[in-house]
């Protein structure tokens, strides 16, 4: 009676394929193309939205209920968000340590990890800057992390993961090629950040980061640290303000007047801009946004 | 004794947990295995236009007394939260938490006050059992309604909502006892829950015998005495997030007042709670929001009242039958990460109180209007100014005591950051 009940209410979907819950939407977009028909992806959180912020709506909890399987980012960028919908979903295989769940953080080598861990110095992540998707090179990293971790969890189809990855990666090698020749007059400028959430991007392409808008990480921008900002930006030259897209812009565009160097959005995510829907726009956009 | 005992190995723990050697030298270490900690505290300094002296004597009339200051029942000595003109210490909340094993997890809340310690919560809760269900034991906040769950930390102003305060106590449905939730399989969240308690409640229910056991002034029944069913939904459209839920609890009821130096008395029936919750949130971007909660909460208290004497003597029993129902309805506006405020609207709607059959007059116009702002300098602390006129108050000659009274709060936590459900 009860497997009656059971079929009623599972969307049929959930049979012919895995459906995998994915906590930002890069994730969600890499895990799709290499899973490619055999998974569905449920994204938790929405690309536009400060990725440390989510707010955890009960119906979080009803897509991580209904997940045969999780990757997260790691790295504690989703501690504030992600812990209570896990602990409500009453789903053991979407809890850490299940075969099931994949911490991406744990398979790459995060930089700035910080040498005292303190929160006298703002909201430190102690394991690392955990924006690591921002680089192409890691991209490429997460791609194999997340092929094996299809691959471990529905051996039956690893044909067919295989291959879906190894065509992305031939299509990722020949834009990083593109994307390197755009940047390679753009090696050793130096530009200011609202949050560092670019350090791998920067690392990627030879950008030097001097200065944040943000005293300190997590803690929203003061009058003195704005005006040391713009004495920074006066004395080093920096060539324009890189921001995100979920802070307001407003100091920003204050210290962009007092000083005349240009304030770039950068989209961190997909869907963080109107028309990056995929990967690769994503990397196009960042690649030519600064002029 | 055990408490000292308890607080000095803990401390012994944490030494030993920063020895000198690298960690990975210790043979038989276990400092990995430390739980998530973390402790936070509320103080307040409080202006109210009411003397302290008098305040703990105030009443909601036909419902609860006691529900401000603080007041003494047999020795013990009682405090509300803000109780008095001044400064307050409100609490110490210190957490601990972490897995027990591959099907366990286990979570402590511990509750220090100048008075003492409690523990306010202690359970196990178990996701292994897949399907969407999990279950608790121990002692934990009841998932009935809203706000229950929630600790007084993370609530949007510096007191309960009148309601649950007159209703259940500044606790809440605090109890020991047993939980089962199920989240259905559905594209939309719906969730039905299931408790079994003690049924221990200070305002409304209980089940231990009052009086003398050889010639009780009302038998008790053993407990488990109380019983809460609940079933929530919520959908999103778009930025903004609907959740509803309705709730029932039932169960014994034995209020022993017998002790109090006025007016002893003693309460010995059965209670039932109805609750309805709503709540909707409209995201305007990652920091900005509007949040509307509202509750409704509806009682039946059907027994005999015991007037006493101050050595136990019942001087009259006459049967008392309760119908109240009250509700608060608040607007929090978050601004950015920094500021939020927040209105809030509290009343009690209905308070019919029949004695041996016969109505017994009440006031109406028991309501309360609170309006807050708050500053967070991090998600680590935050601070709120609130001020609040109380006209749901009484006097010992039935006389309406308007109650002024602005809290400045501070509430400040350190160690594992905290994650809080919607």
């Amino acid at each position: 009676m009860n497997k009656f009940l059971l079929l009623f209410f599972l969307p049929l979907s959930l049979f012919a394929h895995l459906n995998i819950a994915v906590s930002y939407p890069y994730i969600g977009a890499l895990t799709k193309t290499i899973g490619g028909d055999h998974i569905e992806t449920v994204v938790l959180a929405k690309g536009n939205w400060d990725p440390h912020f989510i707010i955890p709506r009960p119906s979080l909890i009803s897509k991580v209920r209904n997940a045969d399987a999780l990757i997260m980012n790691g790295g504690q960028l989703e501690i504030g968000w992600l812990p209570p919908l896990l602990n409500r979903a009453g789903n053991p295989k979407i809890e850490p340590n299940a075969k099931t769940f994949l911490n991406l953080s744990h398979h790459i080598e995060l930089i700035n990890k910080p040498a005292s861990v303190d929160r006298s110095g703002g909201d430190i992540h102690p394991d690392g800057n955990p924006h690591f998707h921002l680089s192409p090179q890691n991209i490429l990293l997460l791609a194999n992390t997340i092929k094996d971790f299809l691959i471990s969890i529905d051996t039956e189809h690893k044909a067919v993961y295989e291959k879906n990855h190894s065509e992305f990666l031939s299509m990722w090698n020949q834009k990083m090629k593109l994307w390197s020749e755009k940047m390679a007059s753009k090696k050793g400028l130096k530009v200011i950040q609202f949050h560092d959430n670019l350090a791998y991007f920067n690392n990627a392409y030879g950008l030097v980061n001097i200065g944040t808008i943000e005293p300190l990480p997590g803690i929203p921008p003061s009058s003195k640290h704005t005006i040391e900002t713009i004495e920074l930006i006066k004395k080093e030259q920096p060539c324009c303000i890189l921001h995100d897209v979920y802070h307001p812009t407003k100091t920003a565009e204050f210290i962009s007047q007092k000083t005349g160097i240009k304030v770039v959005l950068m989209p961190h995510d997909i869907e963080a801009l109107e028309n990056i829907n995929d990967l690769g726009s994503l990397f196009d956009h960042l690649t030519s946004a600064i002029k | 004794m055990k408490k000292i005992l308890l607080a000095s190995t803990l401390c012994a723990a944490l030494v030993y947990g920063a020895d000198v050697l690298p960690m990975e030298k210790r043979t038989f270490d276990q400092s990995k295995f430390i739980p998530d900690i973390s402790l936070i505290m509320d103080a307040s300094f409080v202006d109210r236009n009411v003397k302290d002296d008098k305040v703990g004597h105030l009443e909601l009339p036909g419902v609860a007394h006691g529900l401000l200051g603080s007041h003494s029942d047999g020795g013990d000595e009682h405090s509300t939260y803000n109780a008095k003109n001044g400064f307050n210490l409100n609490y110490a909340e210190l957490v601990l938490s972490s897995s027990v094993d591959p099907f366990f997890t286990m979570d402590g809340v511990f509750h220090f006050s100048e008075h003492g310690a409690e523990i306010e919560e202690l359970f196990f809760t178990s996701n292994a059992l897949g399907h969407g269900t999990r279950v608790k034991g121990g002692k934990f906040n009841s998932n009935f309604g809203y706000l229950n769950e929630q600790h007084h930390h993370s609530w949007n102003f510096a007191d309960m909502p009148l309601v649950y305060e007159a209703f259940l106590g500044m606790h809440g449905i605090n109890e020991k006892g047993a939980q089962f939730q199920w989240t259905a399989p559905t594209p939309f969240y719906l969730m039905a829950g299931f408790e079994v308690l003690q049924g221990e409640n200070e305002q409304m229910f209980g089940h231990k015998t009052i009086g003398d056991v050889e010639n009780p002034i009302a038998e008790g029944k053993d407990a488990p005495a109380m019983y809460i069913g609940y079933i929530k939904a919520s959908h999103d459209f778009g930025n903004t997030t609907l959740l509803g839920g309705l709730s029932y609890a039932q169960g014994e009821s034995r209020i022993d007042h017998s002790e109090e130096e006025e007016n002893p008395h003693a309460f010995s029936g059965d209670a039932k709670l109805y609750g309805t919750d709503f709540v909707v949130l409209h995201a305007l971007d990652s920091y900005k929001s509007i949040k509307w909660q509202s509750e409704y909460l509806q009682r039946e208290l059907d027994g005999i009242q015991y007037a006493l004497d101050t050595d136990g003597t019942v001087l009259g029993s006459p049967s008392m039958l309760k119908k109240q129902s009250g509700l608060y309805s608040q607007l929090i506006y978050s601004h950015d990460k920094n500021w939020k405020t927040g209105l809030r609207y509290d009343t009690i709607l209905k308070n019919d109180v029949t004695r041996n059959g016969s109505d017994v007059e009440q006031p109406n116009g028991l309501n309360k209007y609170t309006a807050m702002i708050e500053y967070h300098t991090s998600e680590f602390a935050r601070f709120r100014v609130q001020y609040s006129r109380d006209n749901a108050m009484f006097n010992e000659d039935g006389a309406r005591e308007k109650i002024d009274t602005v809290v400045f709060q501070a509430n400040i936590s350190i160690g594992a950051h905290a994650a809080h459900s919607f």
